[in-house]
């Protein structure tokens, strides 16, 4: 359902700055799938992930999902698709700290321009969901760390997305929530979404549930 | 297409504005200023324009004064004759009016004198002349004098000091109406006979005559012919007194006054859009939108909300004071600069008026330029790879 077909990605500051963040980079993840991707830090683990959530454009090489070729999407029409497919929990959660819970929350749907009635369900059953129902109308700058990542994930599902791509999930949590986080995982793998972890927390090695963990080392697959 | 009203992207836009409470109070404040600035400016040039105009509208075309050694004598009734029977001219009568300095409040009145069945009258002095007993010793003055004397107290009369020393006491019959605020204002109405006993003129004499020519081309060639006929007679022309009235109102600074700040804003806003661009944190907010699936255009279309919920509260709020300013509170300090100074007026009221070209050219002349200098730093920021904005 996702392929990545030789892909590279350089990012060029300057001339004299180019940085290889992923080199001639070929995979297939199919439907349903959990995936680890491990590697140590600049591996280009959040490279790959932002390909996939077409949040930036391969240097060479083509993004296919679903038979469409992400990678060569003009502007609206990556927003379009991310919409409607792609659930993502950033690493730094990239909620806005002064809205509510229920508000960041509501973002994603705002340009569907739904019902009040109908956008107000979806909030309400992701955030009863993910338990933060109970904080909904607390900004989101005043929550725990862990309240934040329940936030960010209640967020990524709302549109009902078909992939769910998470940086670093636990890198802020400690060993509690993380075991917390893993449950999340676990849940949404049975609801059959195809689901892409970047970590190198060893908490997620070895997990009866993941169906593949995947290597990276400097912008290269280790197989 | 759906084209219905996105009323959560709306509500996002006005949470946005609340959120950044301390920008959007000062974009408020700033813009109201503005508005309020420009609003007033052209408020007080369009009431002075149409006083202007009626003033002028309602003068003779052409005055007669007897210039002797200098000096501007009474002018000799029995010319009123000659001057009717030069070709062109379709109307002359006499005029009996003058100045009266009221000493206790330092100010000038205008005192005229009107007769029966003159016919060069103005509109609201005709109408005026109907109601009028002639034989009475009675006057009617314009609200602003009423004000003058009932602050010395003249509630029911008024006691002039003639040339000789003697007083002539006038009652005052009533309220002078008039469209004209200068008319209204400054001026007292009553016979010609009482105007002649304050100022101790003659019966054959005039202050000046007010010649009519049926043809208004005709107005400088009819001008030439008394001059030529009457060497001594100072010969003015409507043309001549809107100069010196125009001078009087000097609104044209107030243009220029209008332009300047409108330079200044401009200004303004490219500094600001300078120092301050886009922060950080908005830089961020954009990318996370599109993170969520925002495309560039809902990114702008929320923008321009904001942008224009801002700035079209802050105009109708800028709107709004200046009309206070303007007509309620009569333009304090700003009406100086447009007013020439003058005695002759006591005080000289903005008359209202108010038309929807103004309105829009003070909207045009700021809401754009604000609305653009928001939208198009955010257009460069949401064009960005997202990628790079939120990492
Ligand atoms: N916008 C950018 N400009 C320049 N270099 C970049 C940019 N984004 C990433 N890189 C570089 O690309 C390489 C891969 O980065 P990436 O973030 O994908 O690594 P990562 O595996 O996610 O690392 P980490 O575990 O630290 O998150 C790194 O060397 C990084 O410095
Ligand atoms: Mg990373």
């Amino acid at each position: 359902m996702i392929e990545l077909k030789n892909i590279s990605k350089i990012y060029e500051s300057n001339e004299n700055n180019r940085v290889t963040a992923l080199k001639d980079v070929s995979i297939n993840f199919k439907e349903g799938e959990l995936i680890l991707l491990k590697g140590p830090s600049g591996s280009g683990k959040s490279t790959m992930l932002s390909l996939i959530a077409a949040l930036s454009k391969p240097t060479s090489g083509e993004v296919i999902v679903d038979t469409k070729r992400i990678s060569k999407l003009a502007d609206t029409f990556a927003a379009t698709y991310r919409r409607n497919n792609i659930g993502f929990i950033f690493q730094k959660y990239n909620l806005i700290p002064n809205l509510s819970v229920e508000d960041n929350i509501l973002l994603p749907l705002i340009p569907l321009n739904l019902s009040e009635d109908e956008a107000q369900k979806h909030v309400k059953s992701v955030m009863e969901k993910f338990h933060i129902a109970h904080k909904k109308e607390i900004a989101v700058k005043s929550l725990s760390g862990g309240e934040q990542q329940r936030v960010a994930i209640a967020r990524a599902n709302v549109n009902k997305p078909k992939i769910i791509l998470a940086d670093e999930p636990t890198a802020n949590l400690d060993k509690e929530l993380s075991l917390k986080f893993i449950e999340i995982l676990r849940e949404l793998k049975s609801q059959n979404k195809t689901i892409i972890v970047a970590t190198h927390d060893p908490l997620f090695f070895g997990l009866d549930f993941v169906d593949r963990e995947i290597e990276m080392l400097n912008g290269e697959l280790l197989v | 297409m759906k084209s219905k009203i996105n009323f959560y992207l709306i509500e996002f836009a006005i949470n946005s504005l609340l959120r950044q409470k301390a920008k959007s109070i000062f974009i408020t404040v700033v813009i109201t200023f503005l508005t309020f600035l420009l609003a007033s400016v052209f408020f007080i040039t369009n009431s002075i324009k149409y006083e202007l105009n009626a003033t002028l509208d309602s003068l003779p075309q052409i005055t007669l004064q007897d210039v002797r050694g200098g000096r501007i004598h009474d002018i000799d009734i029995k010319n009123v004759e000659k001057i009717l029977a030069i070709n062109g001219v379709s109307d002359a009568s006499s005029r009996v009016w003058g100045y009266y300095y009221f000493e206790m409040l330092d100010v000038y009145f205008t005192v005229v004198g009107i007769e029966e069945f003159e016919t060069a009258l103005t509109p609201a002095l005709a109408s005026l002349s109907e109601k009028f007993d002639f034989n009475s010793i009675a006057m009617f003055v314009g609200a602003g004098v009423k004000k003058k004397m009932s602050e010395r107290y003249y509630k029911e009369y008024f006691n002039f000091i003639k040339p000789d020393g003697s007083m002539k006491k006038v009652n005052i019959a009533g309220v002078f109406e008039s469209d004209l605020e200068l008319e209204a204002n400054d001026m007292i109405v009553m016979s010609k006979q009482n105007v002649r006993e304050i100022f101790a003129m003659s019966e054959e004499r005039a202050t000046d005559i007010s010649v009519h020519v049926s043809n208004p081309k005709e107005i400088a060639t009819v001008a030439q012919k008394i001059k030529e006929q009457f060497p001594s007679f100072k010969v003015i022309t409507k043309d001549d007194l809107k100069l010196s009235y125009e001078n009087m109102f000097n609104y044209k600074s107030g243009v220029f006054l209008a332009l300047f700040v409108v330079a200044i804003f401009t200004f303004f806003i490219i500094i600001y859009d300078k120092l301050s661009g886009v922060s950080s944190e908005e830089k961020r907010e954009v990318g996370i939108l599109k993170a969520v699936g925002w495309r560039v255009e809902d990114v702008l279309k929320e923008k321009f909300y904001e942008a224009g919920i801002i700035s079209v509260f802050s105009y109708l709020l800028g709107i709004a004071l200046a009309l206070a300013f303007v007509y309620l509170l009569q333009a304090p300090l700003l009406r100086e600069i447009f007013i020439g100074y003058s005695d002759l007026k006591v005080s000289f009221r903005l008359p209202f008026v108010m038309d929807l070209q103004t309105l829009l050219l003070v909207f045009f002349l700021t809401i754009p330029i604000y609305i653009a200098a928001t939208i198009i730093p955010s257009w460069r920021v949401a064009s960005l790879e997202t990628d790079e904005v939120i990492r």
